[in-house]
């Protein structure tokens, strides 16, 4: 029986276990066209919290059991070079509508996030985790961790924010009469990340490749607008 | 394949040096890929396998945030106390970014470049697009 006990003792059991369950979700989530309300995550998380609580497993535990995926993030934001580096030759044409709608959009982004939630009195370490919400998950974690926010939080409003962009976007940019694809792409990838990203692929080619354009370069106007404010204030 | 590997670990090692250094707030891995973005167009050349880890790990990005997703189990507190202020921020927040993104974008592309209006991508209204 010690023999078992010891084998408990690896990381293999919680990386196996997040995997299945993660790749149940992710054929459910094939199956539906990619529907934003069935993402993986969604349905992952909640699941192995209750899993974890149903075997009186510490979360310290499990975070030190999935080390190896938290750590494969890094990378991954390091590698979001490689795509913004191949559309160069669009973001020099288009420099001046891309540099100006991301400020605009970095910033109200940040402003009614933190406006409308410190109405309802949250404290800084709340406020925080919702100010990146508009970059993909790995960077708003890292932005939130930095300000002193909680990464945990911010990668579950950021999966919010993804799922609420990728359903409105369409009848909304509709409404405003949008026929140009660059914007109605840029902007999805601004506001929505990943989510806004894959949207706009099944729309279009071109808003496609404005939403992974904006989803990368908010990543970086974000974090530095973020670290400017965090050093002035 | 590994000096692929070896690139991205050694920009976000850096990124992460400098971060500590300077103090600056900007996250290591953002400054990573920073460094990378001037690596690639410094040293200009062709590079398949970085492309293919690179999209490797942006393809299975949802995995890799769950561990932190699940550590919301410890945060349930703030979750009942704020959960309808922060569902409100958020969605607000994602809705009013969009219109002020593609409002900007649009403004400037009319004002600024008038040479590339024209080449709007005009494609036949798609269902649901």
């Amino acid at each position: 029986m010690s023999a078992l006990t010891d084998l408990l003792a690896t990381p293999l059991l919680w990386l196996a276990v997040t995997l299945g369950v993660f790749e149940i979700f992710e054929r459910r989530s094939h199956r539906s066209g990619r529907h934003p309300l069935c993402h993986p995550v969604l349905w992952t998380t909640p699941v192995l919290i209750t899993l974890l609580w149903a075997t009186g497993t510490p979360y310290a535990d499990y975070k030190a059991d999935t080390f190896l995926l938290s750590f494969l993030l890094g990378p991954a934001v390091v590698g979001l070079a490689v795509p913004i580096w191949a559309q160069r030759e669009r973001i020099k044409r288009l420099a001046v509508p891309i540099v100006l709608s991301l400020a605009a959009g970095a910033v109200s982004s940040v402003v009614s996030a933190i406006g409308i939630l410190s109405l309802f009195g949250a404290p800084a370490e709340i406020l925080a985790s919702i100010a990146p919400r508009a970059t993909t998950t790995p960077v708003a974690m890292a932005i939130a961790e930095q300000l002193g926010g909680v990464p945990a939080l911010a990668a579950c409003i950021v999966l919010f924010a993804g799922i609420a962009g990728a359903m409105t976007a369409t009848p909304l940019l509709n409404a405003m009469k949008f026929d140009d694809y660059r914007p109605r792409g840029f902007a999805l990838g601004v506001s929505a990340h990943g989510f806004g990203a894959a949207r706009a692929f099944q729309v279009s080619e071109t808003a496609g490749a404005f939403a992974s354009l904006g989803m990368a370069l908010n990543a970086v106007m974000t974090a530095a607008l973020l670290s400017l404010l965090a050093a002035l204030l | 394949m590994l000096a692929a590997i070896f690139l991205l670990l050694a920009c976000q090692l850096i990124g992460e040096a400098l971060h500590r250094i300077t103090g600056l707030a900007l996250p290591g891995s953002v400054i990573g890929m920073v460094l990378l973005l001037g690596w690639l167009a410094l040293v200009r050349r062709e590079r398949p396998t970085l492309s293919a880890v690179s999209g490797w790990l942006t393809a299975h990005l949802s995995i890799m945030f769950v561990p932190a997703a699940v550590g919301l189990m410890q945060e349930g507190s703030a979750l009942s106390r704020y959960g309808l202020g922060l569902a409100l921020a958020t969605g607000v927040s994602t809705v009013l970014t969009i219109v002020v993104t593609a409002l900007v974008f649009r403004w400037a592309l009319r004002r600024f470049t008038p040479d590339e209006v024209g080449k709007r991508p005009v494609q036949p209204a798609e269902r649901g697009a």
